[in-house]
């Protein structure tokens, strides 16, 4: 492309985001499957010069602006494994990151800390996670089920069990520690898992 | 049943990411349990940003620099998502456990004790930082504020459980923003009690009767 030639050879506003969103979501989706470089440029020729102009407006100088654009492709290149088409456009999930990282470059430009970042207002770049506490209390319930369980086992097998599965120490540790053979180690540890195995069977 | 939600204007501001932060954590907090909110913000983002895609990009040339961006951005090494450790969301008082919404999740290491204030009230701060300072109240059944008006604002989002004011009812995940225009006395008559997450920038004024010998020592509670 030659200097001098606006970058967009449609002009200025021609295109709403709306017309191109499915052209942009399977250019996101190129981007995060195969890290096509292609994709990803056509995406920031789209995007970059219209971030730009927001980031000017809303940063103020040049170089302030620039560092919000490119922060905000950045996030788009690596994160757009992350992008869902299902739940919004192209230029809303950008935007959102633009909106974020202008948040977070204003709080520290005001030399604000860290105690309120734009991730906890607007949660737009974390995996998805399983709600904590459904999880929390799902290992509670295990737990307290095998803690019963682990109870029923003799005391040689289950002081092995606890070394190692709880206190998190190797065999080796293990057999250091009780005086016994590495071998006997290993044995206590396949009879107890087999116990238990055939105790939460019988649970069932 | 959620009835008290932020303005849209205030919503619009936070999808905007331009409503002072601590407005923007009770909003936030609220977005969490309130569906219809979400709903509007996700709205009110996606109008945003056709506005701002929409706008006539400026022509001066600056082809290169976004050449050599373009080639820096993804030429850096692939980014490994770091494993974020799941933060605990309960927040525990005697022995009772509250889930809090994700926006507040961080504070269960921020909160300190509990402590006991008039009647059957608990308070916990929890430190923002520069932001200043917020607070879990908790109200037992039967527990009640004293009347009171505000000297500046005070927001409220309730958790868990349900109360009233005299004003209003209100359940979990309403939000309200009182100011000096509110006279209200908060109390709880939940067999739960309600915990409530409040933030206010300046002591509340109590307006009756003893209630009053609190002004003097307002700030130390209720802040």
């Amino acid at each position: 492309m030659l200097v001098g030639i606006p970058l967009e050879s449609k002009h200025s506003n021609a295109v709403v985001p709306k017309d191109c969103a499915d052209e942009m979501s399977a250019y996101l989706a190129l981007v995060g499957q195969a890290r096509c470089k292609r994709s990803f440029a056509e995406v920031f020729n789209y995007f970059a010069p219209r971030l730009r102009s927001y980031a000017l407006k809303q940063m103020g100088n040049e170089a302030l602006a620039m560092e919000l654009v490119q922060d905000t492709m950045s996030n788009v290149w690596q994160k757009s494994r992350l992008f869902n088409a299902d739940k919004g456009a192209p230029s809303t999930w950008i935007f959102t990151i633009a909106r974020n990282i202008r948040f977070d470059m204003l709080r520290k430009q005001r030399n604000r800390k860290e105690d309120i970042c734009a991730d906890d207002l607007w949660p737009i770049l974390c995996e998805q996670t399983a709600d904590v506490n459904e999880v929390a209390l799902d290992d509670q319930v295990i737990l307290q089920e095998l803690g019963q369980l682990f109870d029923e086992l003799p005391q040689k097998q289950r002081v092995v069990i606890e070394a190692i599965y709880i206190e998190g120490k190797s065999q080796q540790e293990v057999a250091d520690q009780l005086s016994i053979p590495l071998g006997t180690v290993k044995s206590r540890t396949r009879l107890a898992l087999q116990r238990l195995k055939e105790m939460l069977k019988d649970n069932d | 049943m959620i009835n008290f939600h932020p303005q849209l204007a205030h919503l619009r501001a936070f999808a905007e990411g331009t409503c002072p932060t601590n407005l923007a954590l009770m909003i936030s907090a609220h977005v969490d349990m309130c569906p219809r909110c979400q709903a509007l913000t996700t709205q009110a983002q996606e109008e945003l940003s056709a506005e701002v895609f929409a706008a006539p990009v400026d022509s001066v040339v600056v082809e290169q620099d976004f050449k050599d961006m373009m080639l820096q951005i993804t030429q850096t090494a692939d980014f490994e998502p770091a494993r974020v450790q799941p933060v605990s969301n309960l927040l525990e008082l005697d022995g009772r456990h509250f889930a809090l919404p994700r926006a507040l999740a961080r504070y269960t290491r921020k909160t300190g004790n509990w402590s006991r204030l008039v009647g059957k009230l608990w308070q916990a701060p929890v430190d923002l930082g520069q932001e200043g300072q917020a607070n879990f109240i908790y109200m037992e059944k039967g527990g009640r504020v004293p009347e009171h008006t505000h000297k500046g604002t005070e927001f409220t989002l309730v958790i868990d459980g349900q109360f009233s004011d005299g004003l209003a009812d209100y359940d979990c995940g309403d939000f309200t923003i009182m100011d000096g225009s509110n006279k209200h006395m908060p109390f709880s008559e939940a067999d739960e009690g309600c915990l409530v997450f409040t933030m206010v920038d300046k002591p509340l004024h109590f307006t009756s009767g003893l209630a009053r010998l609190l002004n003097p020592f307002s700030q130390l509670f209720f802040k």
